[in-house]
């Protein structure tokens, strides 16, 4: 398969519930006009899986800071890194193209914390928090520059994180933008990474809820939480550029075990309902999660 | 091996009773301090001539002292020893050591302030920095404390050719002998910061007699 192709068939014959999944997910993905829906969920509640063009490869956009905070952290556990280690804020990075330098540009990061912060030092702990919680790419390329993304890849082949997830470099780096050179991911790659982030299976239970809780911290809302009930909380990562916008994330709701989710989507540029369509997703497979004891699998 | 014990047995060579931090050989400190800092080696700069590594260092027993001691009149010591994570991992706790001609550096850095008239910023890594700091390849002045990146004058940020240029013009002029990185992209040239150095000046205090 090449990396845009994908089966929206899983290994095992749809049970109802599937069914009936898959049958709404095709019913929103039509009505979008999105150029292509991948859906990966798993409910640690009941073990309920859907793949949904879930091997299909996408431009990671932000969510590739995901498996980075994954490659911080595994820095942590080795005792290469602390959470309060420093790091010099700069602004200047070697594009993966001849190493050609390049700057982030403050006007797209959302938060000027860490822009305000150049020529200082910020903590690990605060970088990755702005790495998640506002998207900071300035935050994001500063902690790859530290761990290196060789480091982030073998941490995934050491989780056995082994497919779905292609790191290449750090982010607004145009020149390898216009090569192709890009980050990529498929919904089952980030879905491995939160099931393992929910199940505390990360390093340690310890440095899985931290991981979590700066998930938990993330303030763009208008992907999979935005139609859930008030009690819902998600942990989560959103990422968006000119042509897919995505959401990642875990759903914990009252009662239950929590399920993780993965939701990404290709658009032209010109489209409009990214985040719309990615809610309506979030909201069907919570009502398929939660109502209809008809739809129950046995 | 407790910093106690470890300061008790280091050759102490001098101390000014005008000046709270006393000198060491950095040859006589443990074996990885000797490793990080490599005083008195010789060490090859991007053009492969040899350059002699700083031999007698200050030693800082705290942050707590380096936010207090003034090199000059508007440099604390805290400012030239600002390093992340790259730095080798003796060297980010305390005690530190500080080659000794970095007094000559906040010397000059205060010159320059008063040319330029409002608050000078060195920037983290930007100060003293280890031969065996990530950043140090080749020998530089960081190493011998002799040199100092600029991020900021007054509300200035130096990250464009402007500002580079104008105030690297203004340290040549006040600072008989220094040393400037051009603007520009490349190793050697500098794009945003004001990087300026004395070269590779050996401080060697009066009272050491090797």
């Amino acid at each position: 398969m090449t990396k845009t192709e994908s089966k929206a068939t899983s290994a095992n014959p749809a049970s109802p519930r599937e069914r009936a999944v898959r049958h709404q997910i095709e019913k929103i993905e039509k009505e979008s006009g999105a150029k292509a829906i991948a859906v990966a969920l798993h409910d640690s509640e009941t073990g309920f899986e859907i793949h949904y063009h879930a091997d299909r490869w996408f431009h990671a956009a932000s969510t590739i800071k995901v498996p980075i905070l994954l490659g911080v952290f595994a820095a942590i556990d080795r005792g290469e890194l602390l959470p309060h280690s420093r790091v010099h804020v700069r602004n200047r990075f070697l594009s993966v193209v001849e190493d050609i330098p390049f700057r982030v540009e403050s006007g797209r990061d959302p938060n000027a914390a860490v822009h305000n912060a150049i020529g200082k030092m910020m903590r690990v702990d605060e970088l990755a928090y702005h790495m998640i919680t506002t998207s900071s790419n300035l935050a994001t390329n500063l902690l790859l520059g530290v761990i290196g993304p060789a480091s982030v890849n073998e941490t995934l082949r050491e989780l056995h994180v082994d497919d779905g997830i292609e790191l290449k470099r750090g982010v607004e780096d145009e020149l390898a933008f216009e090569k192709g050179i890009n980050n990529m991911v498929t919904a089952n790659g980030l879905l491995r990474i939160l099931v393992m982030l929910a199940d505390g299976k990360a390093f340690s239970p310890a440095l899985s809820r931290r991981m979590m809780d700066i998930l938990h911290g993330q303030e763009f809302n208008q992907g999979i939480p935005a139609r859930l009930p008030k009690g819902a909380r998600v942990a989560h990562k959103t990422g968006e550029i000119s042509t897919v916008a995505h959401d990642a994330g875990v759903v914990y709701l009252p009662k239950r075990k929590p399920y993780s989710l993965v939701i990404l989507t290709e658009w032209d540029p010109s489209a409009t309902a990214r985040s719309r369509t990615i809610a309506a997703i979030s909201q069907t497979i919570y009502e398929l999660l939660t109502k209809g004891p008809e739809l129950k699998d046995e | 091996m407790t910093a106690s014990t470890r300061l008790d047995e280091t050759e102490r060579v001098n101390e000014s009773p005008n000046f709270p931090l006393r000198v060491v050989d950095g040859l006589t400190l443990p074996p990885e301090y000797r490793k990080a800092l490599r005083p008195g080696e010789d060490w090859k700069d991007g053009n492969g001539f040899p350059r002699q590594l700083p031999r007698y260092f200050y030693e800082i027993p705290s942050w707590d002292t380096a936010m207090k001691i003034e090199l000059a009149t508007h440099f604390l010591l805290w400012e030239f020893i600002q390093v992340d994570v790259r730095e080798a991992p003796p060297l980010r706790t305390f005690p530190r050591y500080v080659p000794c001609a970095i007094t000559l550096l906040a010397v000059c850095l205060e010159r320059f302030r008063e040319a330029v008239g409002t608050l000078v910023h060195i920037s983290a890594n930007g100060g003293y920095r280890s031969p065996s700091h990530r950043f140090s390849k080749n020998a530089t002045p960081h190493a011998w404390g002799t040199a100092a990146n600029i991020y900021r004058i007054g509300d200035t940020y130096l990250d464009n050719r402007n500002a580079i240029e104008r105030f690297s013009l203004i340290a040549r002029e006040t600072l008989p002998g220094i040393w400037t990185r051009p603007y520009g992209a490349p190793t050697g040239y500098a794009e945003d910061h004001l990087h300026l150095d004395l070269g590779y000046v050996l401080s060697v205090p009066r009272d050491v007699k090797s």
